[in-house]
């Protein structure tokens, strides 16, 4: 009975029992009180992501506010008595603007450019469009799906796009006979299409964004710097997952056909919509040549869709502030291990450099991995990266191996491949919700490509290393 | 403004012509359009579509050669891309199996028996697209005075 409550007590105990050690108990040499504080809200954060006694985004505002009321300039009046380990307090502003930190704006440019996408028809308008020349053969027809699957995630939420590509397959699936393994093939190759097809864009998927945070200064990554890997990291990855459910699951059935009704819209409001897409997405490939970076140009559709009324106030209710939310506690979570001085001081107290960088490098992957497939993948690259980038900054024996930028990248890409439970990610359990899964089908599947996914991220390290572009 | 119809079906000339005749106060603000079969209606649907105008309440007969009221009402109730749109099936010849088919399949919102009061058609057709301008998060002040009151509060409450 003990253990139902135990992940409501402990998020609370543990956090507790940190703050009432004394300080030399941690094994870091000068710790301070803000620090010592600054520990036990991360540990409340990942027993709270790991345990989610309350929704996960609630964990990152929960952060936000006990970074404000006991590490922050303004917060609670004993949490400031001056005293020589007090340490370095965090301004509440730096802490507020979390909220609308430019990786905020990024990500909410792309909700506007997606809700606008679904609103005007243009997902499934391009979706009728691009499945058209695969044919009807079951191979191709998947292949097809797949790929417009992945097109799609690099600029919506991988969560919309696994609803919407399966609402056009469930009738096609019905279909085939009982015994037919091809219904599990093709239940299967949406979701896993989708969390492969996050990884090619800065705003594909939350983790992308908590990693942008890290990629500054002489690290910055543009957004067509990172297509320039992304893309053909999932293309390569797309037809290992082809041929492996081709392989694993094959379609008796001889012929499908997918049958989505409509047309393209030819409104005026429509025709913005489509302009304004090519322009955003053109301007942020083109990176360098205008001088506006990728957060600014996210903004651009925000506002014109606003202005021609094309996401109205009714719209806005519909954006996802629980991801913007999730994604901003990450971040104050890094600010306060970082601007507190923690970060660097406990990296400097674990004898990290013993250790073979690549090593470090393959660990911190699976151990991201892991968590990935056991909770949300951004809760784990919120939690991971910041250590991760810490880890990398401070250690000058990973440069050799592409630095602190591949460190940031494989934890990064290791939080996508998690995707081997229904609980793994939402569009795994939108299929599995179908119910031509079993979990062991999905379980097969996402762990071949777990492993075959990381082998290919170091393969594409090492490349992009050998090439001097990290 | 948003352009938001009014489709009502009816294969019977005279009563297509009453029924719109009674609906003449919405024409203000929303264009009421007139079929003849469910054919035409699908056929105008599709155009309607293509120009991104909203659908907000489909009347129909039920007894009709060639596709039924009950099939027309179900064939959109299932098109995803008429989401929301309000179906009322105003009939006198509809057989019990006929009803329950209506209320299973196609998802009635309202059932009116003719001979009709003409307030009454009025009446539900203003709560049906009221109910269909706040679901579908349209900006209802343009449209305020035709909706019916109680209704707009019931939703924004």
């Amino acid at each position: 009975m003990m253990s139902k409550y135990l992940k409501f007590i402990l998020p609370v105990i543990i956090p507790l029992i940190i703050l009432a050690l004394p300080a030399s108990s941690f094994g870091i040499d000068g710790l301070t009180m803000v620090e010592q504080r600054v520990i036990a809200i991360f540990v409340m954060a990942a027993l709270c992501w790991v345990l989610e006694p309350i929704p996960i985004y609630a964990t990152s505002l929960l952060i936000i506010v006990l970074e404000l009321l006991i590490i922050s300039d303004k917060g609670l009046w004993f949490t400031k008595v001056t005293s020589p380990d007090l340490g370095n307090l965090l301004s509440h502003q730096t802490i507020m603007a979390t909220f609308a930190s430019p990786i905020i704006m990024l990500f909410l440019g792309g909700f506007f450019l997606a809700l606008a996408a679904t609103k005007y028809r243009l997902d499934i308008n391009l979706a009728r469009v691009l499945l058209k020349p695969f044919g009807e053969n079951p191979k191709y027809v998947m292949l097809g799906l797949m790929i417009i699957t992945a097109i799609f995630s690099m600029f919506m939420s991988n969560t919309a796009t696994t609803a919407m590509m399966l609402s056009i397959l469930t009738p096609v699936i019905a279909l085939f006979a009982r015994d037919d393994l091809g219904k599990v093939a093709f239940a299967l190759s949406v979701p896993v299409a989708a969390n492969i097809g996050g990884v090619a864009t800065p705003i594909g998927t939350p983790p992308n964004a908590v990693a942008l945070k890290y990629l500054v200064d002489e690290n910055n990554i543009t957004f067509g710097g990172w297509m320039a890997f992304g893309v053909p990291f999932v293309v390569v990855m797309l037809l290992i997952a082809w041929l492996l459910l081709n392989s694993l699951f094959p379609a008796k059935i001889k012929r499908i056909k997918l049958d989505i009704k409509g047309q393209f819209l030819k409104t005026p409001k429509a025709i913005i919509v489509y302009v304004t897409f090519i322009v955003t997405i053109l301007l942020w490939l083109m990176g360098g040549l205008h001088g506006m970076n990728s957060y600014v140009i996210a903004l651009i559709p925000v506002a014109v869709f606003s202005m021609f009324k094309i996401i109205t106030k009714e719209d806005l209710k519909k954006i996802s502030w629980d991801i913007l939310w999730l994604v901003s506690g990450g971040i104050a979570l890094g600010v306060a291990l970082d601007k507190s001085g923690l970060a660097k001081n406990a990296i400097d107290a674990i004898p990290f450099s013993s250790f073979h960088p690549l090593l470090l490098m393959v660990g911190a992957s699976l151990l991201c991995i892991i968590m990935a497939n056991f909770m949300s993948n951004t809760a784990t690259a919120n939690l991971l990266l910041p250590l991760v980038a810490a880890l990398g900054a401070s250690m000058h024996d990973v440069l050799p191996f592409g630095g602190e930028v591949a460190l940031i990248l494989a934890v990064t890409f290791a939080a996508s491949l998690g995707m081997s439970l229904p609980v793994s990610t939402p569009p795994n359990a939108l299929a599995y919700a179908s119910g031509q899964i079993e979990t062991k089908q999905m379980a097969k599947v996402g762990i071949i490509l777990g492993i075959v996914g990381l082998l290919i991220t170091f393969a594409m390290l090492y490349i992009l290393n050998q090439i001097a572009f990290i | 403004m948003e352009n938001i119809n009014i489709i009502c079906v009816d294969d019977e000339r005279e009563v297509l012509d009453s029924v719109v005749r009674d609906l003449d106060e919405l024409s203000e603000l929303f264009n009421i359009e007139e079929c003849e079969s469910a054919i035409e209606c699908l056929e105008l649907l599709e155009e309607l579509d293509a120009n991104q105008e909203y659908v907000a309440v489909l009347i129909s007969d039920h007894v009709m050669p060639e596709k039924t009221g009950v099939e027309l009402l179900t064939e959109v109730e299932l098109d995803p891309r008429f989401l929301g749109t309000k179906k009322l099936l105003l009939t006198g010849l509809a057989t019990q199996a006929d009803t329950i088919r209506a209320i299973n399949n196609a998802k009635l919102d309202n059932f009116l028996e003719k001979v009709w009061d003409p307030a009454e058609l009025l009446q539900t057709v203003k709560e049906l697209l009221t109910e269909f301008i706040v679901e579908r998060g349209i900006e209802y002040d343009a449209y305020i005075e035709k909706l019916d009151a109680p209704t707009l509060y019931r939703l924004l409450k």
